[in-house]
């Protein structure tokens, strides 16, 4: 079974600890990790999703540790992180296809995919134009779209639904459900979400140190 | 997938990207417009190139040569700006970094969209070439083909060079910063003074792969004995009167030549390639540890007690003071900054002036000016200060005034010491290089362009002292 394992994780910036001996083992389900802003949320988040190595602790992909197993799991990984530096000059989907091309998906079924995804988010009918017309709440759902694509089996979302009205926020849920289903799905929430009900797990982060609420 | 799709793709945006801004469109129609000022008329104005003090004979081939050496010479640097601050220079680096995609694949696709752009300028140069040929220059035999491969052969391996530059640069944290425009500007000096001592080597392809720039071996091969260094780039270079004839074709077809022009182009090529395989993550900011005696004195240190209590803030009585004030204190970022101006200012009373302190305090100055220009001209902050009661072209007034405040406050201890040049020095080049910096921040939105265009600029100044 997938399973993500972090044992002993801390980060450390410059002399300021972010995270601090951080064991858990994420399975197949949706994770929440709350807590106030800059407990450490997203550089848990960072971690996980390959972006940034740990200071301390090691991290374990499917049993196998992150330094052996990086390249198979950035294969299977979904990562939307709270900014991206879009490139405004593309239209949405060339950006997505460009990415898809990066996660070694074949393009002609990612198109269709990305229309799929795009359409129950409602962001289909502005695929074809350019980022830079995008609002922040386009802008948002483009990043979470791109995670998507392919079969993730770990989907990191930092704050996706952020900026959103209440009705999209809750299309998006739908569909993070649904990939929970089958892969690992943790996402970084600084407020009480109408997800958190449907939750596997919900971890609080505070100065560093993860604890779990359920 | 596999690496030739992620290639296509990268090559593709980058190519949709390109032509989507308006910097290409400029750049395909200023270039061509450009090289008619780089052709010397009958009268020998706007000569560029002279050779024993005297205009070349101008031919088909040598006008494929004078453009091709203009571009390899005086325009690589341009080459350098317009391919750092265009477009792509924004990549979706949070997302691309953590997929499995080969960093080698994407470099080389962004590579060959910057070839790509590079070449139609180079096209649009040839179609110029032609066009002066015909009507501006008029020569007695037109060789079409001889302006091309005069062009193509010199100028097209040192612009694939640029690009692989551009892609090294662009894959180390280091060097996607002003670093990068420092050591491009060091590489850029070197391509053209290095070749000069290899000038009267014979006609080898080891001697011509020490000339980047390939603009000597056509200059030089019909040149006697001794004589091969007598050639000069530049405007008004010419000052003898009357025409030298040079077989510059031989000289693009001599040995190793035109082997040497394509282990260039394979080299930048090959450049682009390892820029994939050293390619580093980009670093988050917070994560730069510095540690030690100097980094504490160095460190921006607590910041002062928060007032809770402290009321709503009122208006300033000498607002526009206050702005020029804000702007001189964000020239001027961090404790190091401020440790080496006092440092040049200190020197001032004790060295030449002219000489040392003034390029010193210079380039402090262009480092600290480019680099807010480049902050303060960014969209997103344009848009905010547009609604403020000051108007964007207002503190970019302040901005001038507060360049000009910093580089005469350089110069006050050697005005005090030496006088009025020092006054006159640092009144000149604080409002030139102020004005520069703001006026192509705002044009380009980065720090890249007026940093490299300012480094020249004070190259220049420095070898005039």
């Amino acid at each position: 079974m997938t399973e993500l394992a972090l044992e002993g994780v801390g980060k450390r910036y410059r002399r300021k600890a972010v995270l601090i001996a951080v064991t858990h083992r994420f399975a197949p389900g949706l994770t929440l990790l709350t807590g106030p802003s800059g407990a450490g949320k997203s550089t848990l988040l960072r971690l996980v999703a390959t972006a940034e190595k740990p200071s301390a602790g090691t991290i374990a992909w499917d049993g196998a540790p992150l330094s052996a197993a990086r390249p198979a799991l950035r294969r299977t990984l979904g990562y939307a992180p709270q900014a991206v530096d879009l490139p405004e000059d593309l239209t949405a989907r060339e950006f997505a296809m460009h990415i898809a091309a990066l996660k070694g998906l074949d393009l002609a079924a990612a198109d269709r995919q990305f229309g799929a995804i795009t359409d129950r988010i409602g962001l289909h009918a502005d695929i074809n134009n350019r980022i830079s017309t995008f609002s922040g709440g386009m802008r948002r759902r483009l990043i979470f779209a791109q995670a998507m694509l392919g079969s993730p089996r770990l989907l990191a979302l930092d704050e996706p639904t952020a900026e959103l009205d209440r009705e999209t926020a809750s299309k998006l849920g739908e569909l993070i459900l649904e990939r929970a289903a089958e892969a690992i799905v943790i996402m970084t929430t600084h407020l009480a979400d109408d997800l958190a009900p449907r939750a596997a797990a919900v971890l609080r982060v505070e100065d560093g140190r993860v604890s779990s609420v359920r | 997938m596999t690496a030739p799709a992620i290639a296509h793709s990268s090559l593709k945006t980058s190519l949709a990207r390109y032509s989507r801004s308006w910097g290409l469109w400029l750049l395909l129609l200023v270039a061509p417009v450009g090289a008619r000022f780089w052709i010397p008329d009958e009268n020998d104005r706007t000569v560029v190139i002279s050779v024993n003090d005297h205009a070349p004979v101008m031919n088909s081939a040598m006008l494929g040569v004078t453009l091709g050496i203009v571009i390899t010479t005086l325009l690589l640097p341009v080459a350098f700006i317009y391919l750092r601050s265009n477009a792509t220079r924004r990549q979706p680096w949070q997302v691309e970094e953590v997929t499995a995609g080969s960093r080698v694949a994407i470099a080389l696709g962004r590579f060959a969209a910057d070839c790509a752009v590079l070449g139609a300028v180079l096209a649009a140069m040839t179609l110029a070439g032609w066009f002066i040929a015909w009507l501006v220059t008029p020569l007695e035999s037109i060789d079409l083909g001889a302006i091309t491969l005069g062009l193509w052969l010199i100028a097209a391996p040192s612009l694939m060079g640029v690009a692989a530059i551009r892609i090294l640069f662009d894959s180390f944290p280091a060097t996607r910063g002003p670093l990068g425009e420092v050591l491009y500007f060091v590489i850029w000096m070197a391509s053209i003074i290095a070749p000069l001592g290899g000038a009267e080597r014979n006609a080898t392809f080891a001697g011509n792969m020490t000339d980047f720039a390939g603009f000597v071996r056509p200059l030089t091969y019909d040149l006697p004995p001794g004589r091969e260094n007598d050639f000069t780039i530049g405007a008004g270079a010419a000052s003898a009167p009357g025409r030298i004839d040079l077989d510059v074709m031989s000289g693009l077809l001599s040995e190793g030549y035109v082997a040497s022009r394509f282990a260039w182009a394979a080299i930048a090529a090959l450049v682009a390639a390892l820029a994939g395989l050293a390619y580093r993550p980009h670093r988050p900011r917070k994560e730069r540890r510095r540690t030690g005696p100097l980094a504490r004195l160095l460190a921006p240190g607590a910041p002062p007690a928060a007032q809770r209590d402290a009321p709503p803030a009122g208006a300033a009585s000498l607002p526009l003071l206050g702005l020029a004030w804000a702007e001189a204190r964000l020239i001027a970022e961090g404790r190091v900054w401020l440790l080496l101006a006092a440092l040049a200012a200190a020197a001032g009373p004790f060295v030449d002036y002219r000489l040392v302190a003034s390029p010193a305090a210079l380039l402090l100055l262009i480092f600290g000016l480019t680099a807010h220009a480049g902050r303060s001209e960014q969209p997103g902050l344009l848009a905010l200060t547009r609604t403020m009661p000051y108007s964007p072209m207002l503190r970019r007034a302040a901005f001038v005034a507060a360049g000009l405040g910093w580089s005469l406050l350089l110069a006050l201890p050697a005005i005090v010491t030496h006088g009025t040049r020092p006054l006159i020095l640092a009144l000149a080049t604080g409002g030139a290089v102020s004005l520069a910096a703001i006026l192509l921040g705002a044009w380009t939105r980065s720090a890249f362009a007026p940093r490299l265009v300012l480094l020249i600029a004070w190259y220049m100044y420095l070898s005039a002292a």
